[in-house]
């Protein structure tokens, strides 16, 4: 065991003793008042690097899947977004071919003020994260002309179907939607006419699949965007470490 | 009498009908299909059309062609022969003639109408009207509120002022009225045109008869597959259909009461003309029923041809023709839209 004295440039610390058979090195750091051997703290220190290590990979590999989940999503959401327009395209020139370029036409559509049928709701509730991004809803056949109306007939129906048994509740409220949905479906296609080919109904189910498609492209894009970010500030991280 | 038009249906209609068995020669052949279904662009297809009687017409076309172009002008060909028919023709032939174009003049007051309803300029919509359906006053129509103004401002002048009095009505047009209407003045207009050519007799009548039933029976089909899930009464519906054709009046009974395509598939198979057509389809589907209608339509339509004498090569050629730019259409969309593989679904061969 060999004992030494040392201080450094700004006489902090000391070396007491050095066992060469160990390696270890036992010191009095005098910047903190403590005494402990060199081992110890570098195994100390060597642990504690090496939980901080491990916490890092591990957040940092959840991330990096994330980004791959995400981007595997949005390039299949694409490609799905692509054949679905392709179809509803094709549709609609089946359905021109089938009732006349004089019924389906881009003079009919009508030109007179009227509320979406079809809105996108932004949320913005991050839950206090900074780097979280939006959430966007697709609100469909959500008309504000009929909106009061259909609420109403909404609560009508719920004190009514309260009265019914369970059997009959659970079965009347989504053939309720369902006709619900196809009375706006039918009031939209209306401006070719109340009597139209199924082929152009079948395009208008195709565009509404694009337009939710498009919506979930748009929330995977979010989540890309903020992966990579996550992504990039563990890549600064490491650097600013060495750097200390 | 029947039998004896030889002797004397060449005195007036002999040129004519010459001139349009000549036309129908050049209808497209499989051969021409087949070269415009290979086409990987537009252009390609003006260059095959090139080679054909609607060569003349596309030539000054500048790329890039739509598709919307190419109907367009072969739609003016078909225009320019019936109008040289027309005036060449005396009576009863100029009425009968008349009498095909009344289907598109119909189509445009129902356009018209709509596209004025909807806040659209009359001028956009007006380029949009088939020519073979054109009239004076047509531009007229956007003044009218409701029906009875339709009539008494502008089509009490028109061919189809007497197809209006079952659809008079004061209330102000909305999309259901409108869809009614046209509905109700097709049906008047078919059974109008079914009279004049009992009237007219002979051969004529034969062949008219058949092929305007086969075009009632395929409009109340139409009607009840396009008025499923829809605010349509059975009773409305019922009124729609014409009163003559196969179907008439047990099938229209059965029809007004359909609920789905199956049942409108039962009801259909039970006629025995009908039943290879919906033999083709599968269970539910309605996609092809179409284009199982336009075969039988145009199998009708080419053996027409095969009698002399009668007016019916004239209305068989002005609907063969149409089909032909059907055809062409639906070729030039999928090539447009790089579908090639889907160009089969709906191109009906008339050779």
């Amino acid at each position: 065991m060999l004992e030494l004295e040392k201080k450094d440039k700004e006489g902090w610390i000391s070396i007491i003793a050095y066992d060469r058979r160990n390696t270890s090195v036992e010191y009095i750091d005098n910047r903190r008042g403590m005494k402990f051997s060199m081992a110890e703290e570098k195994e100390a220190a060597n642990t504690q690097v090496s939980e901080l290590s491990t916490t890092d990979l591990k957040e940092k590999d959840e991330n990096t899947l994330n980004f791959l989940d995400s981007v595997d999503n949005y390039l299949i959401l694409i490609e799905s977004l692509t054949s679905t327009l392709r179809q509803g395209w094709l549709e609609l020139a089946s359905a021109r071919h089938s009732m006349g370029g004089s019924r389906v036409n881009t003079s009919l559509l009508t030109l007179k003020h009227h509320s979406a049928a079809t809105k996108v709701e932004v949320n913005y509730d991050n839950g206090g994260s900074i780097t979280k991004s939006p959430q966007l809803t697709l609100c469909k056949w959500a008309s504000s002309d009929k909106k009061d109306s259909s609420f109403e007939d909404e609560n009508i129906d719920n004190k009514e179907s309260t009265k019914e048994s369970n059997g009959s509740e659970t079965t009347a409220s989504p053939i309720k939607t369902e006709n619900h949905l196809q009375k706006e479906r039918g009031k939209v296609l209306s401006m070719f006419g109340a009597l139209v080919s199924p082929k152009l109904r079948a395009s208008q189910l195709s565009f509404e699949t694009a337009l939710d498609t498009l919506v979930e492209i748009a929330n995977v894009r979010s989540s890309i965007l903020e992966t990579h970010h996550a992504l990039l500030q563990h890549k600064v991280k490491p650097t600013k470490s060495t750097e200390e | 009498m029947y039998g004896f038009e030889a002797m004397t249906f060449n005195i007036h209609g002999g040129y004519l009908e010459a001139i349009v068995r000549g036309h129908r020669s050049g209808l497209l052949t499989a051969a021409d299909y087949n070269n415009l279904c290979q086409c990987e662009t537009l252009d390609d297809i003006k260059m095959h059309l090139s080679a054909t009687e609607y060569g003349p017409y596309l030539q000054n076309e500048p790329s890039p062609l739509h598709t919307t172009t190419i109907v367009e002008k072969c739609t003016l060909k078909l225009v320019d022969e019936y109008k040289h028919m027309l005036c060449q023709a005396t009576e009863p032939l100029s009425t009968f003639l008349e009498y095909i174009t009344y289907g598109h003049m119909i189509d445009n007051v129902v356009l018209i109408v709509t596209g004025t309803l909807h806040e659209r300029d009359v001028q956009e919509l007006l380029e949009k009207c088939h020519p073979l359906g054109m009239f004076d006053s047509i531009a007229t129509l956007a003044v009218a509120q409701n029906m009875r103004e339709l009539y008494r401002l502008v089509l009490v002048d028109t061919p189809l002022a007497p197809y209006f009095s079952e659809c008079i009505t004061s209330e102000d047009l909305d999309d259901m009225n409108i869809e009614i209407m046209r509905n109700t003045l097709y049906k008047a207009y078919l059974e109008d045109f079914y009279r004049f050519c009992q009237k007219l007799g002979g051969a004529t009548a034969e062949i008219m008869s058949d092929l305007l039933a086969f075009e009632a029976d395929r409009r109340a089909v139409n009607i009840t597959i396009n008025s499923i899930g829809t605010e349509l009464t059975r009773e409305d519906r019922r009124k729609l259909y014409s009163s003559f054709g196969l179907l008439y009046p047990y099938g229209h009974e059965e029809l007004a009461i359909c609920e789905d395509i199956d049942q409108v598939r039962g009801v259909m198979e039970k006629y025995p003309p009908y039943q290879p057509i919906f033999s083709k389809l599968s269970y539910g589907e309605s996609q092809m029923l179409d284009k199982a209608f336009y075969e039988e339509e145009v199998k009708r339509l080419c053996l027409s041809f095969e009698q002399q004498f009668h007016y019916g090569v004239f209305f068989a050629y002005m609907r063969l023709r149409e089909q032909e730019i059907r055809n062409l259409m639906w070729i030039s969309e999928c090539v447009a839209q790089n579908q090639k593989s889907r160009v089969h679904d709906s191109v009906v061969f008339i050779f």
